[in-house]
């Protein structure tokens, strides 16, 4: 740091030369952060393109001799990616859709509706936010056995019908947020709360809407858990899939394979992030979810 | 709630799929009053349906099994009354994995939130590109747990990871990170790798700090840090109250030591290091490498009231120190 070494002229350069250094200061440890939090994707993105040899062997090696870029295409053909990656999409996308619908419908019945019980119904919604799903999925599951619905993707349609209490909270918030002339005045005109809430109310909730589907979607392309206990290695999705069959036949895995695959079932998240995040920032915000 | 509102409820299947407009001709001539009440339990009913099927059937049911010897498999199993209750107080196993689950817990819940601050203070500096920063900042939050668990495991391999690179150029020998005892040290650090979470949230609350209280406190002649502890601190304090809250819950029930494991079967909850078996490792093994559904349900009902007793222990203990800041205008 040169800047701190500088022989002081006059108490203004003085000052000047440690606000410079309080600005290195600054840069040099918000740079440096940044560089450890892009550090393990990157590494991730490094190993897709080494050789299975550069993976094993010690010490490490930085960087690929040569860029292994098949890596990525064998990716491809080692396992049914496309197949895994369709499974992931109409899972999330069912659920996603529907959840965004069922949830901004409660969350209208919350915000603008009343009826005895409604005070202890939404302490209960607000409680079941709180409540551990892994506690609820192990039982779920065998019931869902018992019923059948093991190896379908019925069960995202019945979680997704069903609401999530978080994303409901959103809706309500953002709905009761609405002015109380816009339903009074289709009240008058004869309109029915059902007509109200599609009409009036859900075509103005974009911000929320789409906070919601991106929630929803991204959430469900993430969750391991749920499609390795209900669904078999055929319908299961791409989570499970980059998490398990990356192995020859002999059963040992291809690490550079698997790093490869990973990165493009996570580019996706992060592009939909980027691409949404203005649009789901202000649906955030607007909500009061802060 | 009464039965006749449930019926009501039913009576209408509240699906998203009953759309259009509604005849004005069919509807009966009830006062308002009554039909918003109707109208109520008729959009709310999709969630209370779900939350009667989907949570509180699940649960009721594993509250039976957890009092029987049900494996799934053989027809003869049996009421067994506190049985499995009594064996878990009794398996040293279980105290292990759920005091390592609370050591687990109180170490990442703090540290992350600490974490997330310290970054929302970095990014809400007048600095140069803040929002790519912020951007790139909160990347990690983003990534799903399987390509969490992946990137972490190949940073910290043994032979080929990079931490272990660095260690090589300081003279350190190679740590095997992913075993024992270090295996704890990488799942915190995928908790704090995702503090760009907590940093966002944490990030609309400063910026809500009102203006004119920093400036007083600055003419008042109070440091920087006092200001923060003082006014920034107990101003973010509900949304901080709000991340322990669900951060210990996402702590207890995380499968982050799964995702970390060597490939192994049923889906490597046999291959989970001893320092990362944590309580629901525990869970996941009685489950499905025995098949001890019903000793499992027993487990899963004891963290279940767990959970619910340290949520209001926080509740309680949070009550007085917790600030809302109840802005008149902030009701558009």
């Amino acid at each position: 740091m040169t800047a701190t070494s500088l022989p002081p002229k006059s108490s203004l350069t003085d000052v000047r030369v440690r606000v410079r250094a309080k600005r290195l200061v600054l840069y040099t440890v918000l740079v440096s952060v940044t560089g450890l939090f892009l550090g393990p994707f990157g590494w991730l993105i490094l190993s897709g393109l080494k050789t299975q040899g550069e993976l094993a062997a010690s010490p490490v090696h930085w960087l690929p001799e040569v860029f292994q870029w098949h890596n990525f295409a064998d990716a491809f053909t080692q396992i049914d990616f496309l197949g895994y990656a369709r499974n992931s999409l109409i899972i999330a996308l069912l659920y996603a859709t529907l959840v965004t619908l069922s949830s901004a419908w409660v969350g209208f019945g919350f915000a603008r509706l009343d009826a005895p019980g409604k005070k202890v119904l939404f302490g209960v919604l607000l409680g079941s936010m709180m409540l551990p799903q892994m506690v609820t999925l192990l039982p779920t599951y065998l019931i869902f056995a018992k019923l059948g619905m093991v190896d379908t993707y019925w069960p995202w349609v019945l979680w997704g019908l069903s609401a999530a209490p978080y994303l409901v909270f959103l809706f309500r918030q953002f709905f009761a947020g609405m002015p109380r002339e816009l339903e009074e005045a289709a009240i008058v005109d004869g309109c029915g709360y059902t007509s109200i809430f599609w009409r009036i109310f859900l075509p103005q909730s974009w911000p929320v809407l789409s906070a919601s589907f991106i929630i929803a979607f991204t959430w469900t392309w993430g969750d391991y858990i749920a499609p390795q206990l209900l669904l078999s290695t055929d319908r299961t999705t791409l989570a499970v899939a980059v998490m398990t069959t990356y192995v020859n036949d002999g059963g040992t895995p291809v690490p550079e394979l698997q790093a490869a695959a990973s990165v493009m079932y996570v580019v996706p998240i992060l592009l939909i992030f980027l691409v949404a995040q203005r649009g789901f920032v202000a649906g955030m915000s607007t909500s009061g979810l802060k | 709630m009464t039965a006749d509102q449930i019926s009501t409820a039913l009576d209408r299947p509240g699906t998203t799929a009953t759309s259009g407009p509604a005849r004005l001709a069919d509807r009966p001539r009830t006062s308002m009053t009554a039909r918003r009440h109707r109208a109520f339990y008729m959009f709310t009913s999709p969630w209370i349906i779900g939350f009667l099927l989907l949570t509180v059937t699940p649960m009721a049911y594993a509250l039976w099994l957890s009092f029987t010897t049900f494996d799934g498999i053989s027809p003869n199993w049996r009421y067994v009354g506190l049985g499995n209750y009594r064996e878990l107080m009794n398996d040293p196993v279980t105290w292990d994995a759920l005091g390592r689950t609370g050591l687990f817990a109180v170490t990442s819940v703090p540290l992350s939130i600490i974490a997330g601050l310290g970054l929302a203070v970095l990014v809400n500096r007048p600095i140069k590109a803040r929002g790519l920063f912020r951007t790139l900042l909160y990347l990690p939050a983003v990534v799903p747990p399987v390509g969490a668990g992946l990137a972490f495991k190949f940073l910290f391999d043994q032979n080929s990871g990079a931490t272990n690179g660095v260690l090589t150029i300081f003279g350190i020998d190679a740590i095997g990170w992913l075993a024992d005892p270090y295996a704890r040290y990488v799942l915190l650090m995928t908790v704090l790798w995702a503090a760009g979470n907590i940093m966002i949230i944490s990030l609309a609350g400063l910026q809500d700090v009102p203006r004119e209280l920093h400036e007083a406190a600055r003419i008042d002649g109070a440091s920087s840090w006092r200001t923060f502890r003082s006014i920034t601190i107990p101003l973010l304090s509900p949304v901080l109250l709000f991340q322990t809250v669900t951060g210990m819950i996402a702590s207890v029930q995380t499968i982050m030591p799964l995702l970390l494991a060597p490939l192994g079967d049923t889906g490597g909850v046999t291959t989970v290091p001893q320092s990362n078996y944590l309580y629901m490792m525990h869970v996941f093994a009685q489950y499905f490498a025995l098949g001890r559904y019903g000793y499992a349900s027993a487990l899963l009902w004891v963290l279940f009231v767990l959970i619910l007793i340290a949520t209001g222990l926080i509740f309680k203990f949070t009550s007085g120190a917790v600030f809302y800041n109840v802005d008149p205008e902030a009701k558009k």
